[in-house]
């Protein structure tokens, strides 16, 4: 293969991988370091802690490298490299090249490594004491990450996948014999048109901040058995566990967001394994916070502390690894598939967890184990138990998306549930209530000991409240119609933001270090009763009984909600014929295309009782025919402050070249186009009268005996008469004018179409005795007229959702700053 | 007894309780004739028969779909989906269906599709490369 081929830009992509190589080396390096300056007796020697230093420094200039040759190669449009090509393509916008920027795997470890660097970097400054054994954690998870890019081939196995591999390497065929192969390249394949969304450029930065920053507990944890600092360690993890569980959180209800926004589930989480397993360390991280508070305040359950902590970035690797591996296969839409770094994924978790569990048994004995019990009335035992049901509903939600990997593991063959999404919420739901009633009550006690009368006092009034608001709620939206469960948790969302509403009162007047968490817990709940209200009940707006025929042995409109979700939540609209669905009166009025988006208008009217239009707007659902893909649709959402009304495409005719309704007007004799209409009907009508047909009516307003049609001059006793024609289709009015001519004693006509309303209009004949012409009407066949289906939802109370999420993340930003501000009186 | 080790079991009992529903509300992958034996809803995987007819009229009914599936036994069912017809149907290799048996006819109510361009982008595009390098 010594082939010259011409045009190839190699490079960046040559320099590209001598940085991956070298950002390899300087972890390793650095990692080694770090290692001997921990182990080093000696205190007065600071030589591997600098070596350290400077290797890490070296490996973080080596990422930036790396991103920077990525990103010329992508915003140049080197197509030679396979990682253009596959993600990018020339048309796209350079916002959007950013996101191609880490539309790939390897986009995505090289970003994990970024934030770990940036991390890295953060605890050189800041980690004082800490710095050397937190480092040596870093770095040797830095030289795991490194190795994920390398794609170099040891021993004939391939290790990493690089990004910068050529076009021609990756994918086989004869093009790529032919030296000049580059020219015949004209563009990459593109962006899945589902990621050309704003939300993609923020989101995928946002989460992998968030699981690469669980790695910096999980460090201090190893560092504090590893140097027998049992205590001091809790007080830092906690500042940089908050601001981890806090980013972590923040990107998982980003690609909620963007689900809502860009797919066509129709809601905001399907439970795919993947968005799982994004959960799984933000729940065993928000346990392990809450029991580091709790060792913090009482020196309890230190073990329980150490164990969520490491259990954590345990849950980053696994889920990677799920994500990554393909080993979920069919039961995911959004997995990637293998690269070949199935087992390299294994060992980067087998090798994380050989450590902790090293540590743990070799430091079992000095472990500050209280062997008091906790006081039943005392604020830490209720945030135990909390944590231990995070880490419950953690373990469900492993349990149920692992089963590929049972699977695998133990060749068996079991599905998972056939009604998923309804298993998952009976038993999360079942979990959160338990968490929810937890975050209220606990708040009213105190560490180690509480007053218990007055305890009961407020706790008995607070859920008698809690109990009649929700009676209330449940009452107007509807919620009693679901599984009781929901309205438990509807319940313990209430009474948690009641009860923590009122520490928060109370630190307003005083203690307001409290408010970080009483404020996070609010904006919990509310997330909750948001997701709660909104998923469970949400409203098919698009059904309509009219125009659907009953097809025998069919049982359509079945409650029974296991056969068939989607039973009656499509309609079939056609051009310009208003539908009524749900309290809007919605008409298809058309298309507009931005290529390779189409479009669809659709207007929303909505009455008020005295029949005037109370409302009207237009949303724009748009679909693409991705040639990948197939048919892509985005939904269009209407946003009120209590509701969202929300629409989407299911199926749209085959897409022609030029989009429907731009057809040319006059038409000239094309016999094979009368076989896109039904039988003519000719109607012999004078001036004023009216025909009806299928859709409305047309009136011939007059008869102009001056016609004229364009290119065709008229001499002597030629005559030209059109009919000025009204066509009322629903609400709507057209105008037509087909003309009749006698040109050359030959008699024509030049008919005219209202495409809109799928007409065609001929003035065939005049009749002078009895004042009368014959027009005749084409109607078009209800299935020829342009069409959509499409599916709307209401969601109710979402915007609880998005809000809490926000509150939530202000708790956070409370919690930090009160820790942080510990952090420097300690 | 301390009251961590009551905690503790109680734990423990609600883990393996959570196992437990777990894996009597999971399903299986079957054939149409385990599916002619029971009620439950089951997995069926299988391919489209692109011989027999695709119907889909939203005209008619939007919400009505009906196709023909081979599953691995090589048995063959008629399928009813009360939905939209997905697009590029007729293109996919592979089909698992979740539904039930009702008389002779398969009601899904899920399906879940694989195309042969979705998960292995590479490969269809090495025949769009063929097309190209013929037209010169």
């Amino acid at each position: 293969m010594d082939i010259a081929f011409q045009g190839e830009h190699l490079l960046p992509g040559d320099i590209g991988k001598v940085f991956v190589i070298l950002s390899f080396g300087a972890a390793l390096l650095s990692a080694l370091s770090y290692y001997f300056a921990t182990t080093n007796t000696n205190k007065l020697d600071n030589s591997w802690l600098k070596m350290g230093r400077i290797a890490f420094w070296a490996n973080s200039i080596s990422i930036l490298g790396v991103g920077v040759m990525l990103f010329y190669v992508i915003y140049n449009h080197y197509f030679e490299y396979h990682y253009a090509w596959a993600y990018t393509s020339r048309s796209l916008p350079v916002y959007y090249i950013v996101s191609g920027f880490w539309n790939g795997q390897e986009g995505g470890f090289l970003l994990w490594t970024f934030w770990q660097a940036v991390l890295g970097n953060v605890l050189i400054w800041r980690a004082k004491s800490w710095e050397k054994p937190v480092m040596t954690i870093i770095s040797f998870s830095q030289v795991f990450l490194a190795s994920m890019l390398l794609g170099i081939e040891v021993f004939g196995a391939r290790i990493g996948s690089s990004p910068f591999l050529l076009l021609r390497n990756a994918v086989e065929g004869p093009i790529f014999s032919r030296p000049d192969y580059l020219s015949f390249i004209k563009d990459g394949q593109g962006m899945n048109p589902l990621l050309q969304n704003y939300w993609m450029v923020i989101h995928p930065p946002t989460l992998f901040l968030g699981l690469a920053s669980v790695v910096v507990p999980f460090a201090y944890a190893i560092a504090g058995l590893w140097q027998k600092r049992y205590k001091e360690w809790v007080a830092p993890a906690i500042s940089y566990g908050l601001f981890s569980a806090m980013i972590l959180g923040t990107g998982v209800i980003m690609g909620s967001l963007w689900a809502y926004e860009s797919l066509n589930f129709g809601g905001f989480w399907a439970w795919d394994p993947v968005e799982n397993a994004s959960i799984f360390p933000w729940l065993t991280l928000v346990g392990g916070l809450h029991v580091l508070i709790v060792y913090k305040n009482s020196g309890h359950s230190y073990f329980t502390a150490t164990f969520l902590v490491l259990i954590s970035f345990i849950m980053v690797l696994y889920s990677s690894f799920l994500a990554r591996s393909g080993v979920l296969g069919e039961t995911s839409v959004h997995a990637f598939t293998d690269l070949g770094m199935f087992w390299h994924l294994v060992i980067f978790i087998l090798v994380f967890l050989a450590l902790s569990v090293y540590f743990l048994v070799v430091r079992w004995k000095e472990m500050p184990i209280s062997k008091k019990d906790e006081d039943t009335y005392s604020r830490e035992f209720w945030m135990f138990v909390g944590a231990i049901f995070l880490g419950l509903s953690c373990f469900h939600l492993i349990l149920v998306t692992s089963i590929p990997v049972w699977n695998s593991m133990f060749g068996t063959k079991i599905a998972p549930p056939t009604d998923l999404v309804g298993h998952y919420n009976v038993i999360q739901a079942s979990f959160a209530m338990v968490i929810v009633i937890l975050t209220g009550f606990t708040q009213f006690l105190k560490y180690k000991k509480t007053d218990v009368t007055r305890f009961f006092i407020t706790t008995g009034l607070y859920l008698v409240f809690a109990a009649a608001i929700t009676a209330l709620v449940v009452y107007v939206t509807g919620l009693y119609k679901l599984h009781f469960v929901f309205v438990l948790v509807m319940f313990g969302s209430i009474y948690s933001v009641l009860a923590n509403g009122k520490v928060l009162t109370d630190s307003l007047k005083g203690k307001f270090k409290l408010a970080g968490s009483a404020v996070a817990h609010i904006g919990f709940a509310l997330m909750l009763i948001g997701s709660l209200i909104a998923a469970g009940t949400r409203k098919v707006v698009s059904n309509n009984e009219s125009g659907n025929i009953n097809i025998k042995g069919f049982d359509r409109g079945s409650t029974d909600a296991k056969v068939g979700g989607d039973i009656h939540e499509n309609i079939m609209m056609y051009r310009n014929e208003p539908v009524k669905m749900g309290p809007y009166t919605v008409t298809y009025i058309g298309d507009s295309v931005s290529v390779p988006n189409y479009y669809y208008k659709m207007d929303y009217k909505r009455y008020d009782a005295n029949g005037k239009i109370a409302e009207e707007f237009i949303l724009k659902p748009n679909a693409q025919i991705n040639p990948q893909m197939g048919l892509v649709s985005s939904p269009d959402t209407k946003h009120y402050l209590f509701h969202d009304l929300y629409t989407h495409i299911t199926a749209i005719p085959e897409i022609k070249d030029k989009p429907a309704g731009s057809g040319d007007e006059a038409a000239h004799g094309e016999e094979n186009d009368d076989k896109n209409y039904e039988e003519p009907i000719p109607h012999e009508v004078a001036v004023g009268d009216t025909i009806p047909y299928r859709d409305g009516y047309i009136v011939l307003k007059s008869l102009n005996k001056e016609a004229k049609v364009q290119n065709i001059p008229l001499t002597g006793d030629d005559i030209a008469i059109s009919a000025k024609l009204e066509v009322v289709s629903h609400t709507k009015t057209y105008q037509a004018d087909p003309v009749y001519m006698i040109k050359n004693k030959t008699v024509l006509d030049f008919a005219r179409k209202v495409e809109d309303a799928g007409l065609k209009l001929r003035l065939s004949k005049i009749i002078p005795d009895k004042n009368k012409v014959e027009i005749i009407v084409y109607q078009q066949p209800q299935n020829k007229r342009p069409w959509i289906v499409m599916r709307a939802l209401d969601f109710p109370y979402i915007n609880f959702l998005w809000s809490g999420t926000i509150i939530m993340i202000i708790g956070f930003l409370l919690s930090i700053r009160r820790r942080n501000k510990e952090l420097k009186t300690v | 007894m301390k009251k961590s080790a009551i905690f503790g079991l109680i734990v423990i009992a609600i883990a393996i309780a959570t196992i437990i529903t777990t894996y009597s509300s999971s399903s299986t992958y079957g054939s149409f004739g385990d599916a002619k034996k029971t009620t439950e809803e089951l997995h069926i995987v299988g391919h489209l028969d692109k011989g027999k007819e695709l119907y889909y009229d939203a005209a008619k009914d939007a919400n009505y779909f009906s196709f023909f599936v081979k599953d691995n036994k090589g048995e063959e069912c008629k399928v009813i989906y009360t939905g939209t017809k997905p697009q590029d149907f007729e293109k996919s290799e592979q089909i698992v269906l979740t539904g039930r048996m009702t008389g002779n006819e398969f009601h899904a109510s899920t399906i879940l599709m694989k195309c042969p361009s979705k998960y292995t982008q590479d490969k269809i595009e090495v025949t769009e490369f063929k097309a190209k390098a013929a037209s010169i």
